[in-house]
């Protein structure tokens, strides 16, 4: 009973407020080291040790500097960047929606042993793969080129685990109406699941983009010539060679995480969604 | 006759299907995986097999594995990765934290939206020309408003705002943060130790009046970490008694807990401590022995009954003893810290042999508040049964007893997955926060297996080397995965 009376309109503002506050505060935690970076981008060269992290007068022109900067094609990385990760996405939800749909709505022999050595090559390590990864790329003389980056890329079994696991909650009397229907298998594919797997598809997409356009270790040991370097590895080469301004590289990675930022924001909905079904079910 | 058609045309449909994606599959999963396990028994290096030359590749059976367990450096490396994993329990709890605080009621924010909001406004106005009036560096300004902003929004917002803004550091995690934080833990005047400055002068006074304590404030450091040890094999004995906990489970917890207390020794230069280590130990193991072969339980249980919950529980009791022994190592080294002319001298953070790994932990951390982790514990505490809780408010539960009587077991599933995904991601983690920040330095103290693996088998050259120790990595992989395999389902179907 206790507790009960408690709840009276002030004790609930109190506790609403403090519970705010609070949250405020973690939040303010999480943010600082972004507004460190956007300020630091905004300032001179010399003001940037300065106790404070205000700059005196904001530079703008360090952003468009960036894309001026020799021997850093930021333009180029950028470019580079989204033109692979969005290959690989198209290629890597194509391939894993066909699979998909073979393994959860086509009865053939055999068909649950193939799909049980994909589920068990999901728990290696992509490491073990790399190194004979790298060396047949160069047998195949794709190494410092786009097609080896995008390629190895895409075909993912977790990618064809995650679209399955979503088409074999559809109902199967779609599948005996479109067939008396006369609709063939393509059909049935193309016009009744893929439609109707939008959100798995909308979730691969999503996580497939943004782990591609993150991913460092493939490009890193694939692209050898700058001007084929996606972001992650360009903006290694600019902290390497020119990190000592840190006015410059915090206004490139500030760049480099706004698609990031983006995409987060104008998906947020379906990727919460997204983690519950990729997550939970494990 | 006609079936046997059927079915092979059905297979020749599905297959037509599957093609594009089986291709690749073979080409580059099946064939690279083949080729790895061929590469781990062989003697390829590229400075022996190349252009120039060519000389046979030599079958070597399991030299290098016999090589791998040799060198020393590559305990170091696995020392290191296990040191890295640390964090997790850390972020894990974290995470549960923040997803409790985002699941708590906020019922009265809508109704007192005009109000709150006008509060915020207000009270930021008033701060804001209060230190104004007070002189206050633009920094101080700088700070209130920017917390006065976030507390605004999200008190609109509520839920979804500062859901999104926990889930940044998350979601953007990549060589472009790992590049910021190396700014912000730049030794000599980054942002952190700018912040640091003055609170380290002020501490130099309490340290030097703490010097002649130093000795006595770490053995009391190390008694509390073998005081743990103790209540922890007294509780696991108990819970054995009550049919809490299997044997195995009593076992297993048993070689986690004795984890801090055999490395310690290695770790601590105090010479007491290799006395009194393994008398502690010794007793520990007798006394569990002991009441376990003597004794009659009251209640019986299977083996393995409870073995997630209760590793989850020593593993963290493990973790909290490893940070006593790092204090108590801290405070004794105090007298040479303090010896400098400057006072307390700033950690040099990801520069410094000792400080790089707990910075990369701490930055861990930072990314972990709001993972997918806080996101599962989200969907997982809605899923909690409401009349659980009024249960438990009738029978007076406080909230303390609420959380751990409700919310944990409820949620033990969710934590048990949500461990299980994190230590095989901590086994294979590393590598870009090594290739980013430090190179694996300073003197190898971020190297990692996944960064040893990078550097041997393409940097250096030797597939075959570093082929063997990616399968190794994949066995404790598995290991944590069979264990999963063959408790977690009976463990969270209880």
């Amino acid at each position: 009973m206790a507790t009960k009376k408690k709840n009276t309109t002030g004790a609930r503002l109190t506790r609403t407020t403090l519970l705010h506050i609070g949250l405020s505060l973690i939040a303010l935690l999480m943010i600082l080291p972004f507004t460190w970076m956007i300020l630091t981008s905004l300032k001179l060269l010399e003001e940037v040790e300065f106790d404070s992290w205000l700059p005196t007068i904001f530079q703008w022109r360090n952003y468009p500097d960036v894309f001026r900067m020799r021997g850093i094609e930021f333009g180029r990385w950028y470019w580079n960047s989204i033109f692979v990760a969005a290959w690989v996405t198209f290629l890597q939800v194509f391939t894993s929606s066909l699979a998909a749909f073979s393994f959860s709505r086509l009865e053939w022999k055999g068909r649950d042993r193939v799909f049980f050595m994909y589920l068990s090559t999901m728990m290696l390590p992509g490491l073990v793969m790399m190194i004979p990864n790298y060396q047949n790329m160069i047998r195949l003389g794709l190494v410092n080129s786009y097609l080896g980056l995008i390629i190895p890329s895409a075909f993912s079994a977790f990618g064809t685990f995650l679209m399955r696991q979503f088409m074999m909650n559809i109902p199967k009397s779609l599948d005996e109406a479109a067939e008396i229907d006369g609709a063939s298998k393509w059909q049935l594919y193309w016009e009744i699941i893929l439609p109707l797997a939008r959100p798995a598809m909308i979730t691969l997409t999503i996580f497939t983009f943004i782990g591609n356009y993150n991913s460092m270790f493939w490009p890193l040991v694939m692209m050898k010539s700058p001007d084929k370097y996606t972001l992650p590895i360009g903006m290694l080469a600019f902290q390497s060679s020119q990190g000592q301004q840190t006015n410059l590289l915090m206004a490139a990675v500030a760049m480099s995480v706004l698609p990031m930022i983006i995409i987060f924001i104008l998906m947020q909905k379906q990727l919460v969604k997204g983690i519950m079904l990729g997550g939970v079910k494990g | 006759m006609k079936s046997n058609q059927r079915q092979l045309k059905n297979v020749c449909t599905g297959m037509a299907f599957l093609l594009p994606n089986l291709l690749g599959f073979l080409a580059f999963t099946m064939l690279p995986l083949v080729m790895s396990i061929y590469m781990a028994f062989t003697d390829w290096n590229l400075e022996m097999h190349n252009y120039f030359r060519a000389e046979p590749i030599r079958f070597v059976g399991l030299r290098n594995f016999a090589q791998l367990f040799a060198d020393p450096d590559f305990g170091r490396y696995l020392g290191n990765t296990f040191f890295l994993m640390i964090g997790i329990p850390f972020g894990v709890a974290a995470s549960l934290g923040s997803a409790i605080l985002l699941s708590l009621e906020f019922r009265g924010t809508r109704r007192f939206w005009g109000l709150s909001i006008l509060t915020a406004l207000m009270l930021g106005g008033c701060v804001i020309l209060t230190l104004a009036g007070m002189g206050a560096t633009a920094m101080t300004m700088l700070m209130a408003s920017l917390f006065g902003s976030v507390f605004f929004i999200g008190s609109i917002g509520g839920r979804t705002v500062y859901r999104t803004l926990f889930y940044f550091p998350h979601f953007t995690s990549g060589v472009a943060t790992f590049i910021l934080w190396k700014k912000l833990y730049a030794p000599e005047n980054g942002p952190i130790n700018n912040a640091l400055r003055p609170l380290f002068s002020a501490l130099t006074p309490v340290a030097e009046s703490l010097l002649p304590f130093a000795d006595g404030i770490a053995t009391v450091l190390l008694g509390l970490m073998m005081a743990l040890y103790v209540v922890m094999v007294f509780r696991k004995m108990r819970r054995w008694e009550d049919g809490e906990c299997g044997h195995v489970s009593a076992v297993l917890g048993m070689v986690v807990l004795s984890t801090p207390p055999v490395l310690s020794m290695l770790w601590v230069d105090a010479p007491w401590v290799r006395v009194a280590m393994p008398v502690l130990l010794a007793v520990g193991w007798l006394w569990f022995a002991w009441h376990i072969f003597g004794m009659k339980r009251i209640y019986n249980c299977v083996l393995d009954y409870k073995i997630g919950d209760s590793t989850i529980v020593d593993g963290v009791a493990m973790v909290a003893s490893f940070a006593l022994i790092g204090l108590a190592n801290v405070v004794w080294n105090l007298p040479e810290l303090v010896g400098q002319p400057e006072g307390l001298p700033l950690p040099k953070w990801i520069a410094d042999y000792y400080w790089a790994k707990p910075s990369i932990i701490f930055m861990g951390f930072w990314a972990a508040v709001g993972s997918n982790n806080m996101l599962l514990y989200l969907a997982g505490l809605s899923g909690v049964p409401q009349d659980l809780y009024e249960a438990a408010d009738i029978d007076g539960a406080s909230r303390w007893q609420r959380f751990w009587h409700v919310t944990w077991p409820q949620l033990a599933n969710v934590t048990f997955f949500i461990m299980v995904m994190a230590i095989i991601g901590g086994i294979q983690g590393g590598f870009e926060m090594a290739r980013v920040m430090t190179n694996g330095g300073p003197a190898g103290s971020t190297t990692t297996l996944s960064y040893y693996i990078y550097t041997q088998g393409f940097a250096t050259g030797r597939l075959g080397y570093a082929s063997a120790v990616a399968w190794l990595l994949f066995l404790l992989m598995f290991v944590v995965t069979m264990f999963n395999w063959k408790f977690g389902n009976r463990y969270t179907n209880e």
